[in-house]
């Protein structure tokens, strides 16, 4: 008897949870593959490693972007070998819940429920991110009060006002970490001259990226190709010139949230100023981020204590309580 | 004889009266189990979220 799953299938990383024993799976949700025989040559962490960095033959990708499956069959690939991985076979079919971004449109959750179901899902259901993440981060979602939920990934960013186990209100923008990481690149193109990898781009946001001035802002040196000459070239950059770099993104979400908060009815929005908004995700936790939204919006903001986990925590409790809480997959009849 | 020619016709629509009082009860009984079973669910759906029911799931991985 298969025991039924919960998948974070995020642009960024892939989380597995496992009915009755927790997240089972955490790898990067990148696949590499031969490009001659069609063969997977790796998958997470190993093939993550090997991005930028491959023969013509071999493709290492991410097939997933902005939330939605860019190559339907590397997907179903990377689910088929997810599954096997956590004991899945073709005589186990568990049923699977798949949290995706709630902008997702009606063909792309085709895409995700077709690619789960061939991959071995006896049945597959979608969630909306932000309310997995509402439920992972263990926010009052019962009560009648408003609970609001920022979720950055590396696609993108939704941000949802949640009372009494329903979304009251929803703001998604296609803007993730990896837009982000997108302006270095393009940033320090532009300015120095010099070409690097998003690898690399990632490397500098976690080391001196950050969304507001701060006392530890530092200088790195990077090393990439130079466009001219197209010998290796090491360039020095600072915290500000990452923070003009980053600033069209972060500005993007932090009007997203800001669109959400004037959405949500009066009666809630007074809710925030006491309870906070909560900030899950990876993207999320860019230096100053929290403090910008709050200087912005004039609402306090709260860091989840699991911000990677939070989606996959909160659809595994969906899995555990399949039958009671079923009315929250999408295109489901509430309440029957 | 007037009366006893009438007593078919009576009978038909006193059954016809009946018949409708019957559908129009069981319809209404329906709809109220169907309200019934609508807040049960909604009940047990804020049942399963509350903090309580997650305490397994979320809180035991936040623990570890």
């Amino acid at each position: 008897m298969a025991r039924d799953l919960a998948i974070d299938l995020g642009t960024a990383n892939t989380l597995v949870y496992m009915k009755g024993r927790g997240i089972v799976l955490n790898e990067p949700s990148v696949i590499a593959v031969n490009r001659k025989s069609g063969e997977v040559l790796a998958t997470g962490g190993d093939a993550l490693d090997m991005i930028g960095r491959t023969p013509s033959y071999i493709a290492a990708v991410r097939p997933l972007r902005g939330g939605a499956i860019t190559d339907f069959d590397i997907t179903e690939r990377m689910i088929r070998l997810l599954l096997q991985r956590v004991g899945v076979s073709r005589f186990t079919r568990p049923k699977v819940i798949i949290c995706v971004p709630s902008a997702i449109t009606e063909v792309e959750r085709r895409a995700v429920t077709d690619a789960t179901r061939r991959a071995g899902a006896s049945d597959a259901q979608l969630i909306e991110q932000p309310m997995a993440a509402a439920i992972g981060a263990n926010l009052p979602i019962d009560e009648p009060v408003g609970n609001m939920v920022i979720d950055i990934g590396g696609g993108t960013s939704e941000t949802a006002v949640i009372s009494l186990g329903g979304v009251v209100a929803l703001e998604a923008v296609r803007v993730g970490s990896f837009d982000i990481d997108g302006s270095i690149q393009n940033y320090v193109r532009r300015e120095h001259g010099v070409a690097i990898g998003e690898r690399t781009a990632e490397a500098i946001k976690i080391e001196i990226g950050s969304a507001e001035p701060g006392p530890q802002d530092r200088e790195a040196d990077i090393r990439g190709r130079d466009l001219v000459t197209g010998l290796p070239k090491t360039v020095r950059l600072t915290a500000e010139e990452v923070r003009f770099a980053i600033d069209e993104p972060v500005s993007a979400i932090v009007a997203s949230v800001k669109r959400c908060l004037s959405k949500a009815p009066p009666e809630l929005a007074q809710d925030f100023l006491s309870r906070g908004m909560y900030l899950v995700g990876g993207g999320g936790m860019l230096r100053g981020l929290a403090s910008r939204i709050e200087r912005e919006t004039e609402v306090p903001v709260r860091m989840s204590p699991q911000p990677l986990e939070a989606v996959v925590l909160g659809a595994g409790h969906c899995i555990e309580n399949y039958q009671a809480l079923r009315g929250m997959f999408m295109g489901a009849n509430k309440f029957r | 004889m007037v009366a006893v020619a009438f007593l078919p016709a009576t009978f038909t629509v006193l059954a016809c009266i009946t018949g409708s009082l019957l559908l129009v009860l069981v319809y209404l009984d329906n709809r109220k189990s169907r309200i019934d079973d609508s807040i049960n669910a909604f009940r047990r759906h804020i049942d399963a979220l509350s903090p309580e029911a997650r305490r397994n799931s979320v809180m035991r991985d936040s623990d570890d």
